[in-house]
């Protein structure tokens, strides 16, 4: 009788599902063993217990083995490879689940079944449950299941059973892209030769491991698809390939694949945001428009051209990989999906054997690119249904950019002027821009934090980003409308939307004109009061844009961004390269260059640090730097190497005692003596206050200190007792909570006549705040690089920079709406 | 030349490797697994050197026989098989030699890797130890044909290792349990790879012939 072995995790699940199952037998002797457990109460999966119970279970008539889930299939088919070959031609693994599986085998075997029949009745036993749990969806329906029932025999070297299904197509625009590009992934996963055929139109037999073959069977909604599998996995392939038609192969809304809608004034698809402000009218410009021109070239070798085609391919696969990452993120995996198909695409073994047949011939491998893609999109363009054949063109495009990596063709080659749609641009591309055709840029993917939106702002191109991949399939000529401030896409909008957006475009117009036109001045108020108004930076194109819009000085450089994501701290010569290059690209205006500052919620591979159970109250900042010398030792000698060339102020984060800050200057003396060349002349040294014990003790830090830099986002994070990052609390974390105001007064009034204070953090940022920081006593702002202009010209709408009146209300507010209210 | 010490020394290194950082695995596979990555893989590894202790003098094909044999009974989870795959493919494609040049140990490690994937079935890309172990083989295998000593091309296929370590974390995951997470396991380091990148940095310190290292 056929033996039947329970592979678990977890012991008590395995003996449970066996009494469960005993329940049915009525006494009948069924062998059953369990594997399960690594003892009696630890989780885990042990191939060699496996084979005991195999071998237990066999008594010459042959096993099948139910497994829950992960290391169990690992370890059972471990055990298959490890048990004697005669146990191990009788023995089954079994895809079924496994407590339905076990009571539905232990009938069967009891009933004398051999181990395949067991295993396909086990297997079969799913389908009560779905059948009952979910009616199947409308419009399919397997016809013919199963006509080679043979089971999972584990001994098919021998054998190459066929077994075949027929499905019929449930998906509204039958199996294009997306669902062929997951019905060829699914099949990749087995050892089995699949095979499709359209019985309706007579296409193929088709690999179903080919992208470009399965999209060829033409196969429309409501076609019947015959499945056919081969291969020591050709039951579990089958099943797996009817689940996944059951499930229309993933589509996740039946309509989701339709056009996106281009209804006049409909906002187009996915949850677009703001990038670069400003309002751009035009027609579409698209950057597929326009192709790459193949050069003529003589050929090298063959394995030389074959290599050039798979590293421009592997290039692209990353592009897209990151790309698909944003797009997931931005609209969820349905919209990513097509980027899936596009990388199957790139894969496809069936175009990759032409382009090879085609280099091997003697051409070179852009020609033998292009030319084996042209016939994949050939293919495509003479399928019948419409949708299919529009299809060609994600093919053209992913051969597009292929064909861009082998030759070095600019990515942008822009026919025409308007707004300009594309799936994400990097930063070079950007750049390169030609602002008297762009208006606008309406992206698929991207981020407003990214470097390409901040050069966007920075070239004041109106940008809006996120847009989902729904924007890509608009026309190019028809008209879109975006609003870079709000983060409104509008595809061919209505006249009233076009006047409304006219209306915002000539206000901000005018108000950006006059910061930019001021930009390159001193911010002074009406009453001759001058604040400086520096810039916050993290990279070298921030430096960039902060010097384009007149920034007077780096207000804080974030030197983590040298730091993070390596296995190396940066050698001393490395970050002063970096900061030299930032002191050339803000033209040589002094750089406040900010001590690495991180801590437990962000941990760094060369300083590790035991686990905290609150971070941001334990090892950070000044705190972790002095007790990890050598990185500070290093940046402060990089530091002091600078400062020798170019105006630098030292700035030490989180400081919450005196000592502290003399431990630190203590290192930076340190690091001077090594120079060997005496202070450097405009070297400054200064605090972040983020600590309330640091601004109330603001007194005592003066007399050391050149500067206090106010850092409000950790500030009023520790004076509100909100966390930053947790959502349940976040609106208590206002800057302008009088309590925060008041901490910003006590350093004010302690630096008065001895030191300058900033402030740093997002409040200098807040134009409406402006006025009452001045009159708080701050004397310079560090901003976002794109706020500068703007802060600057906060500045000089300010009457009077002493305005005790108003600091006198904003201090004795209830709270930040209150304060907000006051400031108009 | 490896010989029977030299594959004892890097698999108790690795071994104090899994216990030195078992939290830090636990806690990547907390993320998206079912946080027992480190605890499992040090049982077994724990295990392993305990085995190994028993036997002196031994060839390297059977101390990684012993080791993946005590890998596939005490890990329990999914790294088990896949950990024990490796090195018994190691020891069979060590054969009976005494010792293992450069050619001959890569060779065993690609055994190896081939062994992960027939296990596994994993691809590069979804995830796993594989995005770590087969671009550690490739440099290894690439290094060594260079005519690079074993210590060299060993450190090399370290940094190949922890690249692709590193690559996993805007990955999503397609097999095992962090599959069962889609989008939510990108931004995580997968703790397999994390592990084989243990495994092969110590490979690079104990088998450099520079055990002090």
């Amino acid at each position: 009788m056929t033996g039947l072995v329970v592979v678990s995790h977890s012991r008590a699940l395995a003996e449970a599902a066996v009494s469960l199952a005993a329940e049915m037998l009525h006494g009948s002797e069924v062998r059953i063993a369990v594997a399960a457990g690594l003892d009696a109460t630890t989780f885990g999966t042990d191939a060699t217990a496996i084979v005991k119970a195999i071998e237990a279970a066999d008594d010459g008539a042959g096993v099948v083995v139910l497994m829950d889930l992960g290391s169990a299939v690992l370890s059972a088919e471990m055990a298959l490879d490890m048990v004697d070959p005669d146990v191990r031609e009788r023995a089954v693994l079994c895809a079924a689940p496994l407590v339905e599986g076990l009571v539905v085998a232990a009938v069967a075997a009891a009933g004398g079944a051999t181990p395949s029949e067991v295993a396909a009745e086990a297997v079969g036993s799913l389908a009560a449950k779905q059948g009952h749990v979910a009616a199947p969806p409308p419009g399919l329906s397997i016809v013919a299941e199963l006509s080679a029932a043979n089971g999972l025999s584990a001994d098919t070297s021998n054998q190459t059973p066929t077994c075949t299904a027929i499905v019929k197509i449930a998906n509204r625009h039958g199996l294009h892209a997306r669902p062929a590009a997951r019905l060829v992934q699914e099949s990749r996963l087995f050892d089995a030769r699949i095979e499709l055929r359209n019985l309706d139109t007579g296409a193929g037999p088709v690999p179903a491991t080919s992208l470009s073959r399965v999209a060829t069977l033409g196969a429309l909604c409501g076609h019947r698809v015959e499945v056919a599998a081969t291969g020591s996995q050709a039951q579990e392939a089958l099943n797996h390939v009817l689940a996944l038609a059951n499930r229309r192969f993933d589509e996740q809304d039946p309509t989701s694949a339709a056009a996106p809608q281009r209804s006049a004034g409909h906002r187009a698809h996915g949850t677009p945001m703001p990038a670069s402000p400003g309002i751009a009218i035009g027609p579409a410009v698209s950057m597929r428009a326009a192709d790459v021109e193949i050069p003529d070239e003589v050929p090298g070798d063959s394995p030389t051209e074959w290599r050039r085609v798979r590293a421009a391919i592997a290039e692209v696969r990353r592009e897209i990989q990151r790309i698909r990452v944003a797009a997931a993120r931005e609209g969820g995996e349905g919209e990513a999906a097509i980027f899936d198909a596009h990388l199957m695409l790139i894969d496809d073994t069936d175009l990759l054997d032409d382009v090879r047949a085609r280099i091997a011939a003697g051409q070179a491998a852009p020609r033998a690119w292009i030319d084996a893609i042209a016939s994949v999109e050939a293919e495509f363009a003479g399928v019948s249904d419409e949708y299919l054949r529009a299809r060609a063109l994600d093919v053209h495009a992913v051969g597009q950019q292929v064909a861009r990596a082998l030759t070095g063709a600019p990515a942008i080659r822009i026919e025409g002027e308007g707004v300009l749609i594309v799936d994400d641009l990097v930063p070079a591309q950007v750049a390169d821009l030609d602002t008297s055709r762009v208006t606008g840029i309406v992206m698929a993917a991207g981020s407003p934090t990214s470097h390409s939106a901040i050069l966007a702002r920075s070239r004041a191109i109106p940008t809006v980003v996120a847009a989902g991949p729904a924007v890509l399939d608009v026309p190019p000529g028809t008209t879109v409308a975006l609003d870079g401030t709000t983060g409104r896409v509008f595809v061919d909008p209505s006249e009233e939307t076009l006047r409304e957006l006219d209306a915002a475009d000539q206000q901000a117009r005018a108000k950006t004109a006059l910061a930019r036109a001021g930009a390159f001045s001193p911010a002074v108020t009406r009453d001759g009061v001058e604040v400086l108004v520096g810039a916050n930076l993290g990279s070298v194109p921030d430096a960039r844009a902060a010097a384009d819009n007149g920034a007077e000085l780096a207000g804080l450089v974030r030197t983590e961004f040298l730091y993070l994501g390596r296995h190396q701290p940066p050698t001393t010569e490395e970050q002063i390269e970096v900061y030299r290059s930032l002191a050339d690209a803000l033209g040589g205006e002094r750089l406040t260059l900010r001590t690495l500052d991180i801590g437990g919620d962000k941990p760094l591979p060369y300083a590790p640090q035991p686990p905290e159970a609150n971070p941001f109250l334990g090892m950070r900042g000044i705190r972790l730097a002095l007790a990890q010398r050598d990185l500070l030792d290093d940046q402060l000698r990089a530091i002091v190497a600078v400062a020798y060339e170019t105006p630098v102020s030292v700035m030490f984060p989180m400081v919450s005692t005196v000592d502290e800050l003399a431990d630190a200057r203590h290192r930076l003396d340190l690091a001077i003596q090594l120079a060997g060349r005496g202070r450097p002349a405009g070297l400054q040294v200064g605090i972040m206050v983020e600590v309330p014990a640091a601004a109330l003790k603001a007194d005592a830090f003066a007399p050391h200190v050149d500067f206090f830099s106010v850092g409000t986002n950790d500030l009023t994070q520790y004076t509100v007792a909100a966390e930053r990052g947790n959502p349940s609390v976040a609106s208590l974390g206002d800057p302008l909570d009088p309590g925060v105001l008041h901490l910003i007064r006590a350093v004010c009034r302690a630096a008065e006549g001895r030191c300058l204070v900033a402030v740093c953090g997002e409040l200098a940022a807040d134009e409406a705040a402006t006025p009452l920081l001045v009159a708080l006593g701050v004397r310079e702002l560090s901003v976002a690089p794109s706020s500068v202009a703007v802060v600057k010209q906060a500045v000089r709408q300010i009457d009077r920079a002493a305005d005790a009146e108003l600091v006198h209300r904003a201090l004795t507010a209830a709270g930040p709406r209150d304060v907000r209210a006051i400031l108009g | 030349m490896v010989d029977a010490e030299a594959i004892r020394s890097w698999l108790s290194l690795f071994a104090a490797e899994v216990a030195r950082n078992r939290d830090l695995l636990t806690r990547l596979d907390a993320a998206i697994g079912d946080a027992d990555h480190g605890a499992n893989l040090d049982r077994g590894t724990s295990a392993a050197v305990s085995a190994l202790a028993g036997d002196a003098a031994l060839s390297p094909r059977t101390l990684l026989k012993t080791m993946g044999m005590t890998l596939v009974s005490s890990v329990g989870g999914a790294s088990g098989p896949l950990y024990g795959s490796l090195f018994l493919r190691m020891a069979g494609s060590a054969g009976g030699a005494d010792s293992l040049d450069a050619p001959a140990f890569a060779a065993a490690l690609r055994a190896g890797l081939d062994g992960v994937v027939a296990r596994g079935r994993a691809q590069a890309g979804d995830k796993t130890m594989y995005d770590a172990l087969s671009p550690a083989c490739d440099a290894l295998d690439h290094a060594v044909a260079a005519g690079n000593d074993l210590g060299h091309a060993l450190s090399l296929a370290t940094a190949a290792a922890d690249a692709g370590r590193n690559a996993t974390i805007p990955m999503l995951a397609r097999k095992g349990r962090a599959s069962y997470l889609g989008e939510r396991s990108v931004g995580h380091q997968d703790p397999g790879a994390t592990s084989v990148a243990l495994l092969i940095s110590t490979a690079a310190r104990a088998l450099s012939g520079d055990v002090s290292q």
